[in-house]
């Protein structure tokens, strides 16, 4: 590669003693003077150009603002789904037919294998079992084996596939329900002291195991009775992204634009900073943007920058340069949320709400030319 | 020098034909086998009894009813096999659903990689220099800084250091007790 190869930007950052430490405007600042170099002979003439007098950045003031796009960073942060999808009503019928097909198909349980004969486990499996026909307990009430093996289809309308009841019936299982109503019927005498001695005794023991027993939690939690679309329990089995209401009052991810020489993975950490606080446990996926947005302003808007000189001391430190900017390109990053909450307590670029929001949640809060451009990018689930 | 080996001759010489010859050892026993065979025991000491777990596990995998019979009336065979091919066809349904949605994902990770490699320092693309009138040769993607922000994203380095531990996190059907850790802290 020869030197007229070579543009002038990068002939006048490979002279600068800092150009690691200019920021963007400043190197194109410095290459706007006509510094193509033919040959090298032609180099050698323009050489005093580049003495170290000439160094000295000039204010920006003094020519034409540059005419330029904002370039956002914005970090799509959401919550991924914690529960599993709920199934299909077709799904659950199918789950319960193949379970039953398999009790029809599988072998007998071998209960000696797994009890001692006459162990109080064993009696104590016989006496479940004999309730419930089968070693399945979350199929209801079936036995592959006799002349009712046939009838392992369910009717319209039976709940025994809902996985609700399922877990209610294993649960039931567990705290050997059948146990206490069996033996409610004892041979005592009704109205004597045994038997009210044997129910209370009963009814300890019952509620004994049933406080043993771990409940699993519903799957509908308070913020979704609620609807509390600033809790990060609702809607458990959807991804949930996080919004804010920006100065202007529109709804939209977090975002800023670049600072001196960031990449958009450091940019979008800051901003998840700056944004929605130091309490949330976050992870920006990738370096890559997963999504993007343009937006031309309906008219042209002036943005000083300040740049901070690194050699510079004193008043001269920080200079501005002024853009005009014609529009905007936001580039989305993904990011996760593990743990913590959004606080806009500390916000630095006066958001006044945040929400977490589904997709579809996302649709009616965004502008219609937001949507087109971040709805491919978000998940259904 | 040693006389040759008179063995050879021997064994073919009607001389010594008389002599019996040991027959073959696998023609003494009918089984075919090397081993001695045992004769059974009789009496008290008829050896270990095998143990009752194994006995009833050749029990179980041994059951007279294996295989089991699947018998199906016509036309319950029939309704077998719609609801077979229904949920052949609703597994297609959603594969292709998340292939679909899998699709926009990528194509809208590519286009903003190609609008962030068409874009200079600037922000402004070849078109936009155009209908501006910007005319700064040194801003353009391919050249130095402008395409930074493209160069930077595409880079893969170090990528899989510090994926958190949490993110191995499999979803479950029902929540966890605590809900949502929203006190969490730095």
């Amino acid at each position: 590669m020869n030197a007229g190869q070579r543009s002038a930007r990068r002939l006048a950052s490979r002279s600068a003693p800092s150009s690691e430490s200019i920021c963007t405007s400043c190197l194109l600042r410095l290459s706007i003077q006509p510094r193509r170099y033919a040959s090298a002979a032609v180099a050698e003439v323009e050489r005093p150009t580049l003495d170290p007098s000439s160094q000295h950045i000039p204010p920006v003031t003094a020519s034409a603002p540059r005419k330029a796009y904002r370039i956002l960073a914005s970090p799509v942060i959401s919550r991924p789904p914690v529960l599993t999808r709920q199934l299909t009503d077709f799904e659950k019928a199918f789950y319960l037919y193949q379970k039953r097909l398999n009790e029809r198909l599988a072998l007998p349980f071998s209960r000696y294998f797994y009890f001692k004969k006459a162990n109080p486990a064993d009696l104590e499996w016989k006496r479940k079992a004999r309730g419930r026909k089968s070693a399945a307990r979350d199929i209801g009430v079936y036995s592959g084996y006799g002349d009712e093996a046939w009838n392992d289809e369910v009717l319209v309308g039976d709940v025994t596939a809902e996985p609700d009841n399922m877990r209610e019936a294993l649960l039931r299982d567990a705290a050997g329900q059948t146990i206490i109503e069996a033996e409610k019927v004892t041979d005592a005498e009704p109205g004597s002291d045994a038997v009210a001695e044997d129910a209370a005794a009963l009814e300890v023991a019952r509620q004994d195991l049933e406080s043993r027993i771990d409940r699993p939690m519903p799957r509908a939690t308070e913020a979704d009775e609620k609807n509390d679309v600033k809790s990060l329990n609702r809607k458990l089995d959807r991804s949930l992204y996080l919004l804010l209401r920006n100065k202007e009052g529109r709804w939209r991810f977090p975002e800023d634009r670049l600072h001196a020489r960031e990449n958009l993975h450091q940019a979008a950490e800051r901003i998840i900073v700056q944004a929605g606080g130091l309490n949330m446990n976050t992870w920006v996926v990738g370096n890559h943007p997963i999504g993007h947005f343009q937006f031309e302003f309906p008219k042209l808007q002036i943005q000083d920058i300040p740049y901070q000189k690194p050699d510079v001391e004193g008043e001269n430190k920080i200079v501005t340069y002024r853009r005009e900017e014609y529009g905007e390109k936001v580039f989305f990053m993904k990011s996760r949320i593990m743990a913590g909450q959004a606080d806009l307590a500390k916000n630095t670029f006066d958001d006044q709400d945040f929400q977490w929001l589904a997709k579809e949640e996302i649709a009616e809060k965004v502008t219609p030319k937001y949507w087109q451009s971040i709805k491919n990018m978000l998940v259904e689930r | 020098m040693q006389p040759p080996s008179m063995s050879l001759l021997r064994a073919f010489s009607p001389l010594c034909a008389s002599l019996p010859i040991p027959p073959p050892v696998h023609c003494l026993n009918k089984s075919f086998s090397t081993n001695p065979s045992l004769l059974a025991r009789k009496g008290k000491n008829k050896g270990p009894k095998p143990d009752q777990r194994i006995a009833l596990l050749r029990y179980a995998l041994q059951h007279p009813l294996t295989p089991r019979p699947l018998r199906f009336s016509r036309n319950r065979s029939l309704r077998h096999w719609t609801i077979h091919r229904a949920f052949q066809l609703h597994q297609a349904n959603v594969r292709l659903a998340q292939t679909l949605s899998l699709e926009k994902q990528y194509r809208s990770m590519a286009s903003a990689c190609e609008a962030l490699r068409l874009m200079d320092s600037d922000g402004l693309t070849e078109q936009e220099r155009e209908q501006l009138g910007v005319k700064s040769a040194g801003a353009g993607p391919e050249k130095g800084e402008g395409g930074k922000l493209y160069r930077v994203a595409m880079e893969k380095k170090g990528i899989w250091e510090g994926v958190p531990i949490e993110y191995a996190r499999a979803q479950v059907d029902t929540p966890p007790r605590a809900g949502w850790n929203h006190a969490w802290t730095r």
